[in-house]
């Protein structure tokens, strides 16, 4: 592939608010807290299975 | 029991600390390992980028293990006789100490129980002219690396504060590299150092990459549900790019590296050049390149290894063509051959890619090599310690617990700029790491669990990883309670 010249690549772009929110910080501690949440539930979904003892 | 650990890296460390924890008193632990350090690999990029020195992202393991009861021996391993050797039937290790006081002296440890989580080898050799000690490009793969990365990039940083142009090429430096991410943490951080410093406007910067398209990450990219939307992770990665004026070249293998220019082959079979003034480029990996020989000294390495040096474990390596990929190709309990060797984290031989392989019109293969992360490597470290715990407590002859990574998920903060402030990172999660078609016929993965977003919030938690890491490989109190 080509080089891509990002300044003539038309890639959707984030609005003002989007990007405001970003770094805004009541917003982002809320996100903060969110994500903390969801990667909880990731980790407690990754630990993996017990599997039956087996006993030759 | 003795149960030997080769590398005290992300997986390894997990697994022996956890075997020690597990364990009664009366059964050893051993840590074979050549770096005198620990090092959280993934802070490496702030040190490239000049706002960590080595000594914030490494800490002395022996104290550790001598606190914990592990015993530690800094050595790099060689070879492995599973059935061990003529009359002796005792399976043993043949390790180079890399100690300062015994530099050389070949060491044989002998063990019941083996665990390999040897992690990668950094393999710029397979690219002329790749990597920072024989080569044209930096790289950010060890805290020394990263320091040097770092020491060049403030070299550059004053030459354009004079006024110069320069140009950052930031990428894999192979067309079978994995770990994308990291380079693309690294670009981003790069991207944002040079705007903190006020000479962003002087710098031309490039994102070389051996993805079909970005946001691959190895993993086939992710299918994210937004706004009324399932949208692949290929969006938001184009337009993040388009946000920070970072230029991009996907599909590439790079086939050499001169001093200022780099010569790659991009899938469409069209052979190109870009000059720059600084190139990070990680490297391919392979496996840490150890040997294994039967009883009557034969060499049965291609029993336990594959190719690439990676140990098979119980996956299907029958190398079945893409159509035919399944979840159920990847091994879930990392036991061998061998019933008491078990291989974690980098060192294991995945079944094949997660992303769909490609070729050059040339025929020049280009696929990324499947990531295998800091949380699952851990994760195996963990379900490892637990199988061989129980293996030898007599509760069970065959490993008790799995974790294959077509059933487990990952998180993943992906650094775009260190600042408490005005800093960011892309937080992610994913699940299944492995697409399982079974489960999620649409898209592979589950959109519920699978998720994306950048902000600052994600940068707090990048940090404060950070810290929590390296608290546990510490082994602080109550260290076991932070989650892999
Ligand atoms: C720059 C960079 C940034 C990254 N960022 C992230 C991130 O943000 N998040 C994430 O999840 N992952 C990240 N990763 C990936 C992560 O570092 C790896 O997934 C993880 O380190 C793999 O763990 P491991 O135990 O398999 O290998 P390693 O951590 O590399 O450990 C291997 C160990 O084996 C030792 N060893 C090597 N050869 C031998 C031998 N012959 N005998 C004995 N010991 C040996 C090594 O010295 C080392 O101690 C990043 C990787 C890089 C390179």
């Amino acid at each position: 592939m080509s080089l891509i010249e990002s300044k003539n690549y038309r890639a959707p772009t984030a609005t003002p608010t989007t990007l405001f929110l970003r770094s805004f910080l009541p917003w982002q501690v809320l996100r903060f807290i969110i994500i903390n949440i969801r990667m909880t539930f990731m980790i407690l979904k990754s630990h993996g299975k017990k599997l039956k003892t087996v006993k030759k | 029991m003795k149960v030997v650990v080769l590398g005290a890296g992300i997986s390894g460390h997990t697994c022996a600390l956890l075997l020690r924890k597990k364990l009664s008193k009366k059964h050893q632990v051993v840590v074979i390992s050549p770096n005198e350090k620990w090092n959280w690999i993934p802070s490496n990029i702030w040190v490239g980028v000049g706002l960590m020195t080595p000594e914030d992202v490494t800490f002395p393991l022996k104290p550790v293990y001598d606190k914990m009861g592990i015993e530690f021996i800094q050595a790099k391993a060689k070879s492995i006789y599973p059935e061990g050797k003529g009359a002796n039937n005792k399976p043993f290790v043949v390790a180079e100490s890399t100690n300062k006081e015994s530099l050389g002296r070949e060491i044989t440890v002998d063990y019941d129980y083996l665990v390999n989580a040897t992690g990668p080898k950094l393999n710029f050799a397979a690219t002329p002219g790749l990597g920072p000690d024989n080569g044209n490009s930096l790289s950010v793969c060890t805290a020394e690396h990263a320091h040097e990365t770092a020491k060049k990039l403030n070299k550059l940083i004053e030459e354009m504060r004079s006024g110069q142009q320069k140009t950052f090429v930031i990428g894999t430096g192979h067309g079978l590299c994995t770990c994308e991410g990291a380079a693309f943490e690294y670009v981003f951080n790069l991207e944002f150092q040079l705007h903190q410093q006020g000479v962003r406007d002087k710098a031309k910067i490039v994102f070389i990459t051996n993805e079909a398209e970005l946001g691959d990450f190895g993993v086939g990219g992710l299918h994210l549900k937004n706004n009324g939307f399932i949208t692949p992770s290929r969006v938001f990665a184009e337009s993040l790019f388009v946000e920070r004026g970072v230029d991009w070249i996907t599909g590439t293998h790079v086939h050499q590296v001169e001093p200022n220019v780099i010569h790659y082959e991009s899938l469409d079979g069209s052979k190109s050049s870009i000059s720059f003034d600084f190139a990070m480029l990680l490297p391919p990996f392979t496996g840490a390149q150890l040997k294994a020989y039967d009883k009557n000294d034969g060499d049965i390495t291609s029993t336990l290894f594959n190719p690439g040096g990676f140990m098979k474990v119980d996956a299907d390596y029958s190398g079945k063509p893409y159509e035919q990929w399944n979840a159920e190709d990847w091994p879930k309990t990392y036991q061998t051959s061998f019933k008491n060797i078990f291989s974690i984290g980098i060192a294991f031989a995945p079944p094949h890619q997660i992303s769909k392989p490609l070729k050059s019109a040339n025929g020049t293969p280009i696929a990324p090599a499947p990531p295998r992360t800091g949380m699952p490597s851990a994760i195996m470290g963990r379900i490892v310690a637990s199988s061989i715990t129980d293996m030898i407590n007599g509760k069970s002859d065959t490993p008790t617990h799995a974790a294959s990574m077509a059933e487990i998920g990952a998180a993943c903060v992906a650094s775009a700029g260190a600042n408490p402030i005005s800093g960011s990172a892309v937080s992610m999660t994913m699940f299944p790491i492995v697409h399982n078609y079974n489960k999620y016929p649409d898209y592979g993965r589950s959109l519920t669990y699978t998720s994306g977003e950048i902000g600052l919030s994600g940068h707090w938690i990048k940090k404060l990883l950070h810290y929590a890491f390296i608290y546990k490989a510490k082994a602080k109190p109550f260290w076991w309670i932070i989650p892999e």
